[in-house]
C-alpha cells in the first residue's frame, strides 16, 4: 500500500529545531520531544519530531517497507521497532487526514 | 507527534493580510471600514511579501475591507503564490462573476471564503447593508466552483442567525461549498458599538455551540469549523489541535493595510511593522505575543478545570470588553465555582 501526503497540508521544516535535534542525536541525547517540522491543515498544527519528519518527507507514494528501509540507514534503531513505530505514526496521520493510502 | 508544551514555530504559519480597508458594504459589525490607515504601494507590498515568504510563512489570507476593491489584488496574489505561499481570500462576493473567478484562479487563489450570514436573502441583505448582496454572494460561490477554486461560507454568528444552525448547514451543502465556518462575534470596531444589538449572552453562546457541535458531528457532507476557544468547555477540540486557546500569535498574525502588525484583526495592539521590522524577530521576541502565549488566569479562570484547554477563551474579546487579556472571555458561560 502506497502512502501519499494530503495535498491540502502545508508544511515546513523548522531549521533551528532541526539543527538542535541533529546535534543532540550526534551526542546520543533524547531528541524525541524536539519538533523539527510543522504540518498545518484546516487551521490546526501538528509538530513532528525528527523521526516523524523523515517519515513525512517520504510519504510521496512510497510503501511502508521502503520508508523503513531508508530510515534504518539514518537512525540507530532496530528495524522491527522502527517498522512498528512508523506504522503506528502513519496510521495516526491517516486518521487525522494528513495522509492517504493509494 | 511531539509534545507541544514548549514548542513555538520559528515564524507564523499563516498571515491574515488586510490589503485595503475600503468596502462596498455597510455591515453593522465591521471592524475595519472606519479604519483610516493608508494602503501600501504595490512595490512596497512586494518587498514585504518577499520577506514574509523568506521567514517561512506558508499561507496568506487576503482580507480587508473588500480585497477585490484593490485594483492590483491579482498581481499581489500572483506574486505571493510565485513566492511559494498558498493564497486565499475572504470576500463578500459582490464583485465576483465568471470572469473575475477565472482571474482569481489564474492569480493563484486556491480558496475563497464568501461571507453569508443567513440562508434568507432579506436577512443577509439587511445585515450586510446592501440590497441584492445575498444573490451576488450565492452566484459568486457557483462561479468560483466552476473556475476550480475551493469555496467556503463564513458566517458571523449573532442575534440574527444563532437559531438557524440547521438551515445554514443545509444551505451550505446545497451550494456545494467545502467548509462552513461559524465565526464568533467580535466586539471590535462597529461590532463594539453594536454589541448590545448583535452579540449573544453567554448562555445563548452555550446553546448555540451545543447545537452546532451536535450538527457538526452528524454532518458528513461538509466540514464545519467553530473557531472559538470557549468550546473547550463542551469537551470539543481536545484532541484536534496541539494549540490551546486562541491561535492568534501562536500560529498566525494579522497585517493591516498600512503594514502594521497586530496579533489578530480584532486586537488593536500594534506589535511592529512589516515594512520596518524583521518578522521572525518580532514573532519570537514581541512582549505582547509573549503575554498572549503565556496568559495568567484571572477571575473565574483561576479555579476552572477547563483553563488548560481554553486558556481563557478569545483574547480579542477579553481585551475589547474588559481591557485585560488575562480576564475570562465574556462569552464564557461557566459560573465561578
Amino acid at each position: 500500500m502506497k502512502i501519499f501526503r494530503n495535498p491540502d497540508v502545508m508544511w515546513r521544516e523548522e531549521d533551528e529545531y532541526k539543527s538542535r535535534a541533529y546535534e543532540g542525536l550526534e551526542k546520543g541525547e533524547d531528541v524525541e520531544k524536539i519538533g523539527t517540522s510543522v504540518l498545518y491543515l484546516n487551521g490546526m498544527m501538528l509538530s513532528l519530531n525528527i523521526l516523524g519528519t523523515e517519515i513525512w518527507k517520504r510519504c510521496e507514494g512510497s510503501m511502508l517497507d521502503e520508508i523503513v528501509s531508508e530510515l534504518a540507514g539514518i537512525f540507530d534503531v532496530e528495524p522491527i521497532v522502527l517498522k512498528k513505530d512508523a506504522e503506528a505514526f502513519i496510521a495516526e496521520l491517516k486518521e487525522k487526514g494528513y495522509v492517504r493510502y493509494g | 507527534m511531539s509534545d507541544m508544551d514548549d514548542f513555538l514555530p520559528g515564524a507564523p504559519l499563516t498571515i491574515n493580510w488586510a490589503v485595503t480597508n475600503k468596502c462596498n458594504f455597510k455591515c453593522s459589525h465591521c471592524y475595519s471600514r472606519n479604519d483610516p490607515s493608508d494602503e501600501l504601494d504595490i512595490n512596497v507590498l512586494f518587498k514585504c511579501i518577499e520577506g514574509v515568504a523568506k521567514a517561512g510563512v506558508l499561507s496568506i489570507n487576503f482580507g480587508g475591507g473588500e480585497p477585490l476593491l484593490r485594483k492590483d489584488l491579482m498581481e499581489i496574489a500572483k506574486f505571493s503564490s510565485q513566492n511559494s505561499m498558498r493564497v486565499s481570500m475572504n470576500s463578500n462576493g459582490f464583485l465576483i462573476d465568471s470572469g473575475k473567478a477565472a482571474e482569481l484562479k489564474d492569480s493563484g487563489f486556491s480558496k475563497v471564503g464568501i461571507s453569508i450570514d443567513s440562508h434568507m436573502p432579506d436577512k443577509h441583505d439587511n445585515f450586510r447593508g446592501i440590497k441584492g448582496s445575498y444573490e451576488r454572494a450565492v452566484k459568486a460561490i457557483s462561479c468560483l466552483s466552476e473556475a476550480g477554486i475551493e469555496t467556503s461560507i463564513s458566517t458571523v454568528i449573532c442575534k440574527i442567525n444563532h437559531n438557524d444552525v440547521d438551515a445554514l448547514i443545509e444551505f451550505a451543502i446545497k451550494n456545494k461549498v467545502k467548509n462552513l465556518n461559524f465565526h464568533n462575534f467580535k466586539c471590535s470596531g462597529l461590532g463594539y458599538s453594536n454589541k448590545d444589538k448583535l452579540d449573544l449572552t453567554a448562555e445563548e453562546w452555550r446553546d448555540f455551540y451545543l447545537h452546532a457541535l451536535k450538527a457538526k458531528h452528524k454532518t458528513e457532507d461538509i466540514d464545519i469549523s467553530l473557531d472559538d476557544p470557549v468550546i473547550a468547555l463542551l469537551g470539543a477540540n481536545k484532541n484536534d489541535s496541539m494549540v490551546k486557546g486562541s491561535i492568534c500569535g501562536k500560529l498566525s498574525l494579522n497585517i493591516k493595510s498600512n503594514g502594521d502588525i497586530t496579533p489578530c484583526g480584532f486586537i488593536p495592539m500594534v506589535i511592529g511593522s512589516i515594512i520596518k521590522d524583521d518578522l521572525k524577530d518580532l514573532w519570537i521576541n514581541s512582549p505582547v505575543l509573549e503575554r498572549m502565549r503565556k496568559k495568567t488566569p484571572k477571575g473565574k479562570c483561576v479555579t476552572c478545570d477547563h483553563y488548560t484547554e481554553c486558556l481563557g477563551g478569545c483574547t480579542a474579546r477579553a481585551i475589547a470588553l474588559t481591557g485585560d487579556m488575562n480576564n475570562p472571555d465574556p462569552h464564557c458561560w461557566r459560573h465561578e465555582s
